[in-house]
């Protein structure tokens, strides 16, 4: 921005009102702390410096999901755990959206055919935006998931009433 | 007092054998029945032997490797031979307790109680047989502390009763779990609270 | 040595007067299974009488994935990448107990530089789960930076990885007859580069993370576990050692090369606070660090050319019939594989002893008469790994 600074007088920005809140709710967006399995550790590695979630706005790790915009399902979801998953996904507030990080959390990856309680793939019980295939993702196919999603929320509709004839959109598969 | 001896890559192998032929010694003066299982086959196998036995026909008769055992005959009797194995012979930790259903078709489970000695610096392997009909045997927490866990996962998993465990729930799956699903003849569930497992 | 400083002794927490005319309540917390101090998904619940705890109880299976099921069910080679998941910041350590576990069935000893790759890698991943260890400890106990400082060198070490086998997390590397490959050209140079440039680094965690004041504050004279207690739980590994047992599987159960090389089993001994609290445990894993190191460096001079795996070895593996039981020391203590074979190609059990779910087993009986914040700090000393606990 160094560039930019104090160069202009006062100005006037025309924007759809559309594109200006989704652009303020992508650039932000506020993943919760929400580690399974393996892939948290990789989730850990996004977030730490090498790769580092920050430069996407995604940085700020919530403790709590009142407080969260994403829910990045990392790792295996067993039975016992899914009602813990869908409990929490309620709790965020909208708008909220969900990653299926890995094999597992997209359709039970290496245990589908053995596991006994693990439930296969976290769209069972909560709608998911973004899948991400890998076991684990590398940070990198993480990274990629996060801007499929800003992408996708850069095309909400937030004030202008939904279009009948419009297209249905490609489901986004990394 | 010194580390045992490296015998094989995968650490020492004799002072277990030892161990376990003092243990069954000091179990049968003690008046327990105990029979001790050793390994007939050498500790390394002979050149190509591995390749040789990857091929073989599936009913071929074979010889048994690994690690040496002690099978305990009667199960009543676990908790004296396990308080013997800890306070005369001084194996102070326990490592594992488990289950092993060998065949869907076998009338018994073994029940494998791991135990090593910090100051022998050898490990132990004692089992009891339990009939599947009548899948219980004495908790070894008093014994062992350690075995605390363990029994609760194997209890679950295989149905086996531990009598006297203070607080025989499951720990691993849920409560209302139905099946014990590390034996050979479980089923897997179709649906567990209207999500399909499928 | 400078005097240690002076911190309040857990005992005079319980010897609290309620007053008899006021009628209190224990509350019950709730920790987890989401909670970001619980390293994954453990559930404890707390009874606490105001501050102080009066009770716990750890509920786990929120990551039971059926592992064992799925080893009787798959053959010995499919069942590489499950070893793998179990503990999942230590997979060489995992797949390394599974192999000898496996080859001991088989009867068949791998080639001396297979051994040298396979103590190396061991070592090497030890490094990189003890930083993560210590580095989350931190954020747990309220520093959030040392983390950043860990995983810079755990990426380092992870390159290392990647580069020998492909993989950051989940390797298979070490398999039942050897390794997947030799060492790539010049792969061995770039491991002792990591050597000088951790043994530069290595202050810099203990200068900044484990001698800081609040850090000290935090762990010395916390969740003291005696001696008695850590044996006869089982416990094992760095809660082992820091109560002060001198129990080490690689020098007291040798296996591979460890009883060629020379190394110090680090023992707690109370630098800070009581023998056997918090902080001695992650003492002893900030020196197994430098220990790991200098093991490294002898495998690195001692390394010689030569076949990496056992010829006989395929990929079809039909192993003995009978039993075998093989320790390791993992990161977090002994991990053991229990794998009993008929001579078929499917094993009839495939047990996993796993250190974390031994380990968890007795901090419910050390939490009580702690203080309520001090629960985040002894569960963190632990350092559990879900996927092992819960399997």
């Amino acid at each position: 921005m160094g560039l930019l600074t104090e160069k202009f007088d006062d100005n006037v920005l025309t924007t759809r009102v559309d594109w200006l809140l989704n652009w303020a709710r992508l650039s932000s967006i506020w993943p919760m702390t929400f580690g399974l399995a393996c892939c948290a550790i990789e989730m850990m590695a996004v977030g730490a410096s090498r790769f580092d979630i920050d430069r996407f706005g995604a940085g700020a790790f919530r403790a709590t999901p009142r407080q969260a915009d994403l829910m990045i399902v990392a790792g295996t979801v067993n039975f016992k755990m899914g009602e813990r998953v869908k409990r929490l996904y309620d709790q965020m507030p909208s708008p909220k959206y969900v990653i299926a990080m890995g094999a597992c959390a997209t359709g039970g990856g290496p245990y589908y055919k053995f596991g006994y309680t693990v439930m296969k793939g976290v769209d069972r019980i909560i709608p998911v935006d973004v899948y991400i295939a890998g076991c684990p993702p590398r940070p990198e196919a993480l990274l990629e998931g996060l801007m499929l999603l800003q992408e996708k929320i850069r095309r909400q509709k937030v004030l202008r009433a939904p279009q009948l004839e419009e297209k249905p959109k490609a489901p986004s598969l990394v | 007092m010194e580390a045992p001896k490296r015998d094989t890559a995968w650490g020492p192998m004799e002072v277990h054998f030892q161990a376990a032929r003092e243990a069954h010694a000091a179990l049968q003066e003690a008046g327990l029945e105990v029979e001790l299982h050793q390994p007939n086959l050498p500790i390394f196998a002979e050149e190509g032997e591995a390749k040789r036995l990857a091929k073989k026909k599936a009913d071929e008769p074979h010889e048994w490797r690994g690690d040496a055992f002690l099978l305990l005959k009667d199960r009543e009797r676990l908790l004296e031979a396990l308080s013997l194995i800890r306070e005369q012979l001084a194996f102070q930790q326990i490592v594992d307790v488990t289950a092993v259903d060998f065949d869907a078709e076998d009338s018994v489970l073994w029940g494998v109680y791991q135990v090593l000695s910090l100051t022998k610096k050898a490990r132990l392997t004692l089992k009891v047989h339990l009939p599947k009909d009548d899948c219980r045997v004495a908790s070894a927490v008093s014994v062992y502390p350690g075995a605390d866990w363990h029994e609760r996962e194997s209890g679950e998993m295989y149905g086996i009763t531990y009598e006297g465990h203070p607080d025989p729930r499951n720990i691993l799956l849920p409560d209302d779990w139905v099946g014990y699903p590390l034996r050979k003849d479980y089923e897997f569930p179709e649906e567990y609270h209207g999500i399909s497992c499928v | 040595m400078e005097e240690p400083p002076q911190t309040t002794p857990p005992d005079q927490h319980r010897l609290r007067e309620i007053e008899l005319d006021v009628r209190t309540q224990d509350v019950e917390i709730n920790m987890g299974p989401q909670h970001p101090a619980t390293h994954g998904v453990l559930r404890v619940l707390l009874r606490a009488d105001g501050e102080i705890l009066v009770g716990a109880e750890s509920h786990l299976g929120y990551l039971h994935r059926c592992a064992e099921k799925i080893g009787e069910n798959v053959d010995y080679i499919q069942y590489m990448p499950y070893t793998d998941r179990y503990d999942y910041l230590s997979s060489m350590n995992n797949n390394l107990s599974y192999s000898l576990a496996v080859e001991k069935l088989l009867g068949v000893e791998v080639p001396k530089r297979g051994q040298y790759l396979r103590t190396i890698l061991a070592e090497l991943n030890r490094i990189a789960s003890h930083l993560v260890a210590v580095g989350t400890y931190g954020i747990d106990i309220g520093a959030f930076t040392p983390f950043f400082y860990a995983l810079r060198e755990r990426e380092f070490l992870l390159d290392l990885f990647e580069k020998i086998c492909g993989a950051r997390l989940t390797y298979s590397y070490i398999r039942p007859g050897g390794v997947m490959n030799d060492a790539p050209a010049g792969w061995l140079n770039k491991v002792a580069e990591f050597c000088d440039i951790f043994d530069q680094k290595w202050p810099e965690y203990w200068n900044l993370l484990v001698q800081n004041k609040i850090f000290i504050e935090r762990t010395a004279n916390v969740g003291v576990m005696p001696a008695q207690t850590a044996i006869d739980w089982g416990c094992t590994g760095p809660m082992l050692r820091g109560s002060g047992v001198d129990w080490d599987l690689r020098r007291d159960q040798p296996y591979l090369v460890y009883d060629q090389l020379d190394f110090k089993v680090i023992v707690g001994e109370g630098y800070r606070g009581t023998l056997g609290d918090c902080f001695d445990r992650n003492f002893v894993r900030m020196y197994e660090m430098l220990e790991s190191i200098k093991m490294v460096r002898q495998c690195l001079a001692a390394i010689e050319e030569g076949e990496v795996s056992h010829p006989d070895v395929s990929l079809t593996i039909r192993p003995a019939p009978g039993e075998a039981y093989v320790g390791i020391e993992n990161p977090r203590g002994e991990l053991g594989h229990y794998v009993v074979s008929d001579g078929t190609k499917i094993a009839k059990r495939m047990r996993c002893r796993a250190p974390s779910f031994v380990n968890l087993s007795v901090v419910e009986h050390t939490l009580p008469g702690c203080m309520l914040a001090d629960a985040a700090a002894i569960i963190g000393a632990t350092d559990i790994v879900i996927g092992e606990t819960d399997r």
